[in-house]
């Protein structure tokens, strides 16, 4: 009761900039967009862009998008006639080019007079809903708003397609794109290895050992990094991509371990004799990172090279992996003692300024959280009544957006 | 609806004609063994078991001892260990399986190396859950090499939540995931 007291009072002594507090806008008061399709009826990626576009309209969480689109001539200076009401306008129209390519473009009108147009070119028509995350973005920016980064990154996901089989995939963070980029074997954590996102660490689990790789995803080309008995996994590349946080075992004993790229030299970075695993950099000189120490798991920081650790969270019985973005750190937790209830693993964010707890998810098993690089979002997976899906938070809109995976679960992500 | 008919009533005779072959083929056995009593006298029961000794040849053709087992039977041999939910440590029955695979490890199975393998239930694909199968494999590595099992006859790998036995949404089947493998490589 007491602890409720101090988090009532700080509630209303937060900054409205705190990522922790629950910001609700209400449907009605955004302002209404209406997208405009002047794409040939039978060009084949007519239908499914059109539903790609609105999806990301949707997903800025800056309009009360309308569900209904109308045809239009692109070149008509006036929006159509059932537009009018709609403050914002988006017309597009997808042409294929004569060298295979797909041109898009675009125009966004305010009370009908243009204030954006761009054109955006595609070299493969798998592409499509890359182009309609870039559009997103822009809008979003042409509205003035943070920058959306993440919308137009490549996410990659282990899929689990069957008993000790997997696949590791490169898609979107809609799951509509989707590269399989390594079949057969079980092959799980996958990080991106570095910001152009061209190169990935993963574990396979085919061999006698845990095997980290690195791949190049341009060339196919893979390397054989380090091999550990019982557990080796990529937790977290530097944001230079220069270190990485690894977990391994090589006595059997899972612990944190910082991994020099271009030297190939590592460090130990914890030893207590229990669990210590899923690192993440909060800097260049601390981490995050999950430990049973207290007698079940939960999120504990360290300063790299020095002795002794913090406890980060106060809430939650089992916290079993979290993700860390300056002062905010978003953790999976379990709500109750009864492992085998409904309400079993919801996300939570805290500050570390603070002793304010923001609940991020209601139901369901919700784990793997990512922040994006700008912090702005979460990735995270959502697995309930058997379907596995990709989640969205954005945390200063207080809204979540669900993708789901037709087949397969996904194991991990990272994005 | 006459279709549905028909196909049960093909059904129920396939169902009755496959229950009155059941004895028919028994019966046949015991026809086949009294044939072959009659040409091959007291050896007869004898040749039943030749199939028996035909894996055995097998084995011996593929350089193997003619008292050792292949590796596949002696890893079915090996008794899996079943973990509490979040546990890793050993109870005593968990001990017992474990020193039974021990004294299979050190006498019949003395010639492979045991990959010992981590699993657990579907709460989680996390890092957390593979370390808990890892713990898991690691406490049957630590009784294994007590029971004299050289340590560098021993593999670890944990699969977490991947390599599920059963998928149903119940205790049962969760509890039957949270364990410890044994496989035998050469």
């Amino acid at each position: 009761m007491y602890k409720l007291l101090i988090i009532s009072f700080l509630i209303f002594n937060l900054s409205a900039d705190d990522l922790t507090i629950d910001v609700s806008k209400q449907v009605d008061s955004l302002p209404s967009l209406t997208l405009e399709n002047s794409t040939r009826v039978d060009s084949s990626i007519n239908k499914s862009f059109l539903r790609s576009l609105m999806s990301d309209m949707n997903v800025l969480s800056i309009f009360n998008v309308n569900r209904r689109s109308y045809r239009v001539d692109f070149s008509d200076e006036n929006v159509a006639r059932e537009s009018k009401k709609s403050s914002y306008v988006l017309r597009f129209k997808i042409v294929p080019q004569d060298s295979g390519a797909y041109k898009t473009e675009i125009k966004f009108f305010e009370q009908n007079r243009v204030i954006f147009q761009k054109s955006y070119t595609i070299h493969k028509k798998r592409l499509y809903v890359f182009v309609a995350h870039t559009i997103a973005y822009d809008i979003n920016k042409v509205m003035g708003e943070d920058s959306i980064d993440w919308i137009k990154k490549k996410v990659v996901i282990a899929r689990l397609s069957a008993r000790n089989k997997s696949e590791i995939i490169i898609t979107d963070y809609t799951l509509t794109y989707q590269h399989i980029m390594i079949k057969g074997g079980l092959n799980v954590f996958p990080q991106w290895a570095n910001k152009e996102q061209n190169a990935l660490y993963y574990t396979s689990l085919s061999g006698s050992k845990p095997t980290l790789y690195r791949l190049d995803t341009t060339t196919g080309k893979r390397k054989k990094i380090l091999s550990s008995d019982g557990m080796m996994v990529c937790s977290d590349v530097r944001e230079d991509g220069k270190k990485l946080l690894l977990t391994m075992a090589p006595n059997g004993q899972p612990d944190i371990y910082l991994y020099d790229v271009r030297s190939g030299k590592y460090q130990r970075l914890t030893t207590y004799s229990g669990i210590d695993v899923s690192a993440q950099f909060m800097d260049f000189k601390k981490i995050v990172f999950i430990s049973n120490r207290m007698g079940y798991p939960n999120v504990f920081s360290k300063i790299i090279g020095k002795k002794g650790v913090e406890q980060m969270v106060y809430y939650g019985k089992s916290n079993v992996s979290c993700s860390a973005h300056n002062e905010y750190i978003v953790y999976k937790s379990r709500e109750t003692s009864n492992a085998f209830s409904r309400n079993t693993f919801n996300l939570h964010l805290i500050s570390t300024k603070t002793d304010f707890i923001r609940r991020l998810t209601a139901t369901g098993v919700n784990e793997f959280p990512r922040f994006s690089k700008d912090g702005s979002a979460i990735l995270f997976i959502k697995n309930y009544k058997n379907q596995s899906s990709i989640g969205v938070v954005r945390l200063g809109y207080n809204k979540n957006y669900l993708f789901p995976l037709k087949i397969g679960k996904i194991q991990s992500l990272d994005w | 609806m006459k279709k549905v008919l028909l196909t049960s009533a093909v059904v129920a005779a396939l169902i009755f004609t496959g229950c009155s072959t059941k004895d028919p083929s028994i019966d046949a056995t015991k026809n086949s063994t009294s044939q072959q009593s009659s040409s091959n006298n007291s050896n007869s029961n004898s040749e039943t078991v030749t199939g028996t000794d035909v894996v055995v040849d097998e084995n011996a053709n593929n350089g193997s001892d003619s008292n050792e087992m292949s590796m596949v039977d002696l890893e079915g041999e090996m008794k899996s260990v079943n973990f509490a939910f979040d546990q890793y440590s050993l109870t005593p029955d968990m001990a017992d399986k474990v020193s039974d695979n021990a004294a299979l490890a050190n006498s019949k199975a003395s010639a492979y190396m045991i990959k010992v393998e981590g699993n657990c239930d579907e709460w989680g694909s996390d890092e957390y859950n593979y370390a808990l199968g890892l713990k898991r494999a690691n406490s049957v590595k630590s009784a294994l090499i007590d029971k004299g099992v050289s340590a560098e006859r021993i593999s670890m790998i944990s699969y977490g939540e991947s390599n599920p036995l059963c998928t149903e949404q119940s205790k049962e089947c969760w509890a039957k995931n949270r364990r410890v493998d044994f496989k035998l490589l050469p």
